[in-house]
């Protein structure tokens, strides 16, 4: 057959409209799945409009159409992936275009069609070669984190098959028609001697064109009930993540808001990649949770509640309900999350696992009856005494002792700068050395300073954490009009909880009630005023300290607000240090335990509990002290220290602390000590 | 169940160091913060538990100042349907029966099932109201109660007495039970909660509207002709035993005898 | 002459503590004011239990019926009703335990008597009673004085006074006919026992809890000799726990559970911030520590500086000679 090089549409197929009764068939359940999952996401709070980001379309082609995520942290995965997604993209792109040439009048032709041939057999070949790849990781390879459930393998099976019988029925049809432009399509071309006649080929030649053509419709048909879905909900959940934090005010939510828009795209991007449980820490200790069984968890009650297709009995995939037998999780396993962001870091979809178990822990918080007793009590105290901890507020600036700080709650005092000291740091007995070598360093440094004395409320973040937004909008409110009755614009903060919720949330909720009105004080850890002061020299360190010491990223320091260098700089900045690195450090940092209101909470901890893993990974490093810069984990660390049997080659101590010792100063600070512990003061 | 929950506010004095005012008969309370009487939480939640469970309404009552709306929208926020509150005008300086008489003027018009309420209030601990208040009405009634189990026209309870040691006893219905501590674990009660039942309107009664005379209420009224609050003797932190370890373990020995009535 | 009538109380064949105790007070005031102390005895088959009332009373009034074998709110509120208005005490004294709790409120109104309840102390003068209480959980003291009355009723705190049965008086034994019993209501069904099995250290009222001072795993039965012999629940601190020394569900603190026990006694528990978040509303708390400077002394109102392995096997034999 000699001519010009085309595809001939419906070679032998008849009769063709049977075809297209059956692709209008599957494009309606198509659009049937599609319209169900969207009214889904609609049922979402949607308080907030959805701005176009420009870092949301950057995002989109970054992590979804090159998969940089998936890249991340296993090369493996994020080439399969990428001759999967561009393998099918091609071929999509390619049936389009013929649908066109047929449709449209014929221009592919000659050379063009002949490239385009080219192109499809490239890109048929990284679809087989990905999927084949995606089956020996998952069935021969068995990579950990990959589950083996019947949906797993329904899909890459169905994929590979429609590959395949895409090659066998262009090779019949080569068979059969012998152009001489057949090299072109290269792969088919091998197909096609198969066949050794072409009698033959043209024989089966139907049969495969009819497989392939059912199985490639009824594939379509499926997407939107499967995980496969995600080619759809991943993009616009990668979109998604770039927008604001949602909140939402108590007044205005209604009876049945329990996620976001963005959480119930985000739960349907999920693919069940695992890479959220090999970081989990609380799946890493050995607690009955992870992200990836929340997330089937809250897809399952979704459905059960808002799900149309649920009036058919449901599409539940069994291992869901699976996921969800080991307990349960609205009256427990939400309350093991650390809210550590660990998960999210890895997601390559950006599933914000921490955000959706805050909507669902609120849910309990507000209906009552279910909330553990020991969190219970704190919000409690919380309430009536500002500090989860103790039912007093007189004990709040005791923690100073024979220091004199400045109360700027009290007339004449203002100050340039505010030292929130927080409930924890003023409150535990072990994180007031925190407060203590801080305001050391400040008077060594001569800083102009004051604290809030006995009037600090709390900065509202426990509240928040465990969903009781109406108390976190209380202490909201009770801090605002404090530092604006004293006209506090600088403070700087011990906890990075305390910070993150002044930096990150406040903003957010202040935008919510009043749009025209900014948040009108800056606030800053106090790493980041440490760091000031040593760039202005105001700190300088003479004597060598030739300790070995490593650095423990606090989640809400680092993963949440991107702080990883500044406390690096500072340790490295005293002379004779020496600094080493855990083997989860920075973004892979490990939670140690105390987050996400754990620390108030009735003991869940695995065996061995996620702090002991921590500290043990720390005295691997050979260093003699642990730093950190947060009251919870230098609390769960110590602690962790002691039931390790660490007491007497590791120290934990806190920044502050180091930088006192590095100073000289810290001698001062155990006299102040010895005359704290000799006031026994309290009764019982 | 109808059922009808008498609740008191009181000073939360858990971890608070408590000073006496200038004239003796009461407590500083300036730097106290208020809460509802611990028992009585019991009592609410129970009460709502059984109406969650067999229907019917809850209502909560309270005889205190303006700031005793905040124990009533707690109640509400727990699940009670109807708040009243009635002025504690008038009845400064009661003992447990004026207090009693109160709450009887509104009680005796309503139409309830049980009336509960907590078997103490947390500052003075009288433990009489809801005793007298049955006595009043005329009803049988169950103190110290740790379960409640409604049946046909009548309940079966139990009653904690000591030891571990508890007693089932049976009352037809309507009766009146004071709630003990650990019937149940209170609910907690969030922000969000009191939010959502602000707009509930609660009914404001005073002691004229009861059509009670001065002199049966208030001091008046009482059987207490004064008070006089003192602070009890005690050192701060430990008292530290000191002597001889045979002295030492004598007085130890005598403080768990009194303290944790060791037989 | 005038008298005092005290309610005896008793459960399954034994005279409650109380009983005595409060014939201790009666029998101070009584001779103060120049009465006589009557101890009623109603129950059901009880004579000979009621004799053991003798050295401590002048008089025993012994009612039996059927009716009368346990405790019951109507059938009591029928029999002193009666009696106080038959034989107008100068006081009645109840104690002030699940029985006198339930029972004493709804005399006081049907047979108009003032009522104080919870006393800790009482000094009656002629027809005019002072009587101490403590309120906001023992944190203030009460002194009260009260209106001019022909008769009192109060309850009586248990463990204020010390009881005996000897309180050198030789008692009459009289026998009183039931009332007729009309309007009984409130039926007793049973009583029922707490299981044991399952350890809850929340419900102890008193808890012996152990800390990281006790050294070694083999010293707890040391620990546990001392908890039996007080018949109080063991329970630890967080390194106990930790350690595997003693299961988890007994571990007090923030990670562990919240307890508020009569009596906690903390033996080798230094007291760290999240220990003394689950103890410190114990209403009694008696440390032994070796450091006098540990904080658990903060929050404990009785504080022994001293090795555990010295004072508790000491302190446990205060308790086995009985």
């Amino acid at each position: 057959m000699i001519g010009t090089p085309f595809r001939t549409s419906y070679w032998h197929i008849e009769p063709v409209w049977i075809f297209y009764v059956l692709a209008a068939l599957a494009v309606l359940v198509f659009v049937y799945g599609l319209v169900t999952r969207l009214s889904v996401w609609l049922k979402g709070v949607k308080h907030q409009k959805i701005p176009f980001s420009r870092e949301g379309i950057r995002d989109l082609v970054l992590d979804g159409l090159l998969g940089w995520r998936i890249f991340r942290g296993d090369v493996a995965a994020g080439t399969m992936h990428l001759l999967i997604l561009w393998g099918f993209l091609a071929l999509f792109v390619g049936t389009v275009l013929i649908s066109a040439d047929y449709w449209l009048g014929h221009f592919l032709r000659g050379l063009l069609y002949l490239w385009y041939s080219a192109c499809l057999e490239v890109a048929g070949l990284m679809l087989v070669a990905g999927v084949a790849w995606a089956m020996i990781r998952r069935y021969l390879q068995r990579v950990p984190r990959l589950e083996r459930r019947a949906e797993d393998l329904l899909v890459v099976l169905w994929l590979l098959v429609v590959g395949v019988t895409g090659f066998a029925v262009e090779g019949g049809r080569l068979a059969a028609q012998r152009p001489d432009w057949a090299g072109w399509s290269f792969a088919g071309h091998w197909v096609s001697f198969l066949w050794p006649n072409s009698n033959g080929a043209l024989s089966a030649y139907p049969y495969l064109w009819w497989t392939h053509a059912l199985l490639s419709l009824g594939f379509i048909a499926y997407i939107p009930f499967c995980k496969l879905f995600h080619v759809l909900a991943a993009p616009a959940s990668i979109y998604l993540h770039n927008q604001p934090l949602q909140v939402v005010s108590v007044e205005g939510r209604g009876e049945e808001d329990v996620f976001t828009y963005r959480d119930m795209v985000s739960f349907d991007a999920c693919t069940r990649c695992g890479r959220c449980v090999e970081v989990c820490p609380a799946t890493g200790a050995g607690e009955p949770f992870s992200p990836r069984d929340f997330i089937a968890w809250a897809r399952v009650n979704l459905r059960a509640k808002v799900d149309p297709l649920n009036r058919f009995g449901g599409i539940n995939d069994p291992s869901d309900g699976k996921a969800l037998s080991a307990g349960d999780f609205k009256t427990q396993r939400i309350w093991h999350c650390t809210t550590c962001r660990a998960c999210l870091e890895v997601c390559p979809v950006y599933v914000s696992t921490l955000d959706a178990i805050r909507q669902v822990r609120s849910g309990v918080v507000e209906a009552g009856t279910e909330v553990p007793t020991l969190l219970s009590q704190s919000l409690k105290n919380l309430y009536k005494y500002n500090n989860p901890w103790e039912a007093t507020k007189k004990k709040r600036a005791k923690w100073s002792g024979e220091i004199e700080i400045p109360d700027l709650t009290k007339k004449g005092e203002a100050k340039d700068l505010c030292y929130f000291v927080g409930c924890t740091t003023s409150m535990d007995t072990r994180a007031q050395d925190l407060a203590r070598a801080f305001v050391r360093i400040l008077n060594h440094g001569d800083v102009d300073f004051g604290t809030l004395g006995k009037k600090e409320p709390c900065c509202g973040d426990i509240a928040r954490r465990c969903g009781e937004d109406g108390l976190f909008e209380m202490k909201m409110d009770d801090c605002l009009d404090l530092f604006g009755k004293h006209e506090i614009c600088e403070v700087v903060t011990s906890s990075p909880h305390c910070f993150h919720s002044f930096h990150n949330e406040y903003p957010a909720y202040q935008a919510l009630k009043d749009p025209e009105e900014r948040i009108s004080f800056r606030a800053r850890h106090y790493t980041a005023f440490l760091n000031e002061l040593l760039v202005k020299g105001v700190l300088t360190f003479d004597k060598p300290l030739p300790v070995k010491v490593t650095y423990h990223d606090p989640c809400y320091l680092g993963r949440h607000n991107r702080i990883f260098d500044v406390p690096r700089e500072i340790i490295r900045a005293i002379p004779g240090i020496k600094l080493v690195e855990m083997n989860h450090n920075r973004e892979d940092s490990l939670c140690c335990g105390g987050g996400g209101d754990r620390m108030w909470q009735e003991d869940m901890d695995g065996d061995p509990k996620m702090s002991e893993i921590r500290i043990w990974e720390a005295a691997a490093t050979g260093a003699d002290m642990v730093i950190t810069t947060c009251p919870l984990c230098l609390i769960m660390l110590e602690d962790a220290r002691k039931t390790a049997g660490l007491e007497d080659t590791l120290k934990v101590m806190d920044l502050n602390e180091l930088v006192l010792l590095a100073l000289g100063l810290d001698r001062a600070m155990d006299k102040d000590e010895e005359r704290q512990e000799k006031k026994i003061s309290g009764g019982g | 169940m109808d059922i009808v929950v008498c609740v008191k506010q009181i000073p939360d004095v858990t971890d608070a160091e408590l000073d006496v005012n200038k004239d003796g008969t009461g407590i500083d309370t300036e730097d106290l913060e208020t809460d509802i009487n611990e028992w009585d939480n019991y009592a609410v939640e129970d009460a709502v538990r059984l109406k969650e469970a067999l229907g019917g309404k809850v209502t909560v009552i309270t005889l205190g100042d303006e700031d005793s709306e905040d124990v009533l929208r707690h109640a509400l926020a727990m699940g009670a349907d109807k708040a009243i509150l009635i002025d504690e005008g008038g009845f400064a300086f009661s003992d447990a029966l004026g207090i009693a008489k109160g709450l009887h003027g509104v009680v005796k018009d309503l139409d309830f099932d049980l009336l509960m309420t907590g078997v103490q209030s947390s500052d003075e601990g009288w433990g009489q109201v809801g005793l007298i208040l049955a006595e009043l009405l005329g009803l049988p009634y169950a103190s110290l109660v740790v379960g409640v189990e409604p049946g046909d026209g009548q309940a079966t309870v139990l009653r904690e007495l000591e030891n571990n040691t508890q007693e089932k006893v049976t009352l037809p219905l309507p009766a009146v039970l004071t709630v003990q501590t650990g019937i149940n674990v209170p609910r907690y009660v969030s922000i969000m909660g009191i939010q959502k039942v602000r707009k509930i309107e609660i009914k404001e009664i005073d002691a004229g509207d009861l059509g009670l005379e001065p002199d049966e209420i208030g001091a008046e009224g009482s059987s207490v002709a004064s008070i006089r609050l003192s602070l009890p003797p005690v050192g701060e932190g430990a008292e530290i035993l000191e002597g001889s370890m045979a002295q030492i373990c004598d007085k130890t020995a005598q403080i768990i005898r009194d303290k944790g009535g060791v037989a | 002459m005038g008298e005092i009538l005290i309610l005896a109380e008793h459960r399954d064949s034994e005279i409650r503590d109380i009983t005595f105790e409060m014939l201790t007070l009666a029998n101070r005031l009584g001779e103060e004011n120049n009465l006589t102390v009557t101890a009623l005895f109603p129950g059901y088959g009880v004579s000979a239990l009621a004799g053991s009332l003798k050295g401590a009373c002048d008089r025993v009034l012994v009612m039996e019926a059927p009716e009368l074998e346990n405790y019951n709110a109507d059938t009591y509120l029928a029999v002193l009703e009666g009696l106080i208005r038959e034989r107008k005490p100068a006081l009645t004294v109840i104690g002030h335990t699940a029985q006198g709790m339930d029972l004493a409120p709804a005399l006081a109104i049907r047979s108009g008597v003032p009522l104080v309840t919870d006393c800790v102390d009482v000094i009656l003068k002629g027809e005019t009673m002072d009587v101490q209480r403590q309120i906001y959980s023992g944190k203030i003291q009460a002194d009260l004085v009260m209106k001019p009355s022909e008769t009192y009723l109060i309850t009586l705190r248990p463990g204020c006074f010390p009881g005996g049965s000897e309180q050198g008086k030789s008692a009459d034994m009289e026998s009183l006919s039931p009332p007729e019993w009309t309007g009984l209501r409130r039926q007793f069904v049973e009583y029922l026992e707490a299981e044991l099995e399952d350890v809850d250290i929340t419900a102890a009222d008193i808890l012996v809890s152990v800390g990281r001072g006790i050294g070694k795993m083999e010293n707890i039965p040391v620990v546990e000799a001392f908890a039996n012999a007080i018949g109080a629940t063991l329970s630890c601190s967080r390194p106990v726990a930790d350690k595997e020394w003693l299961p988890k569900s007994r571990q007090v603190g923030t990670s562990g559970k919240t307890v508020k026990p009569k009596v906690y006694i903390a033996l080798g528990i230094s007291g760290a911030f999240q220990h003394q978040a689950g103890m410190k509303n114990a209403d009694t708390v008696i440390a032994v520590n070796t450091d006098p400077k540990a904080p658990i002394f903060n929050v404990a109102h009785y504080g022994i500086v001293g090795e555990i392995l010295q004072v508790v096997p000491e302190l446990t034999e205060r308790f086995k000679k009985e």
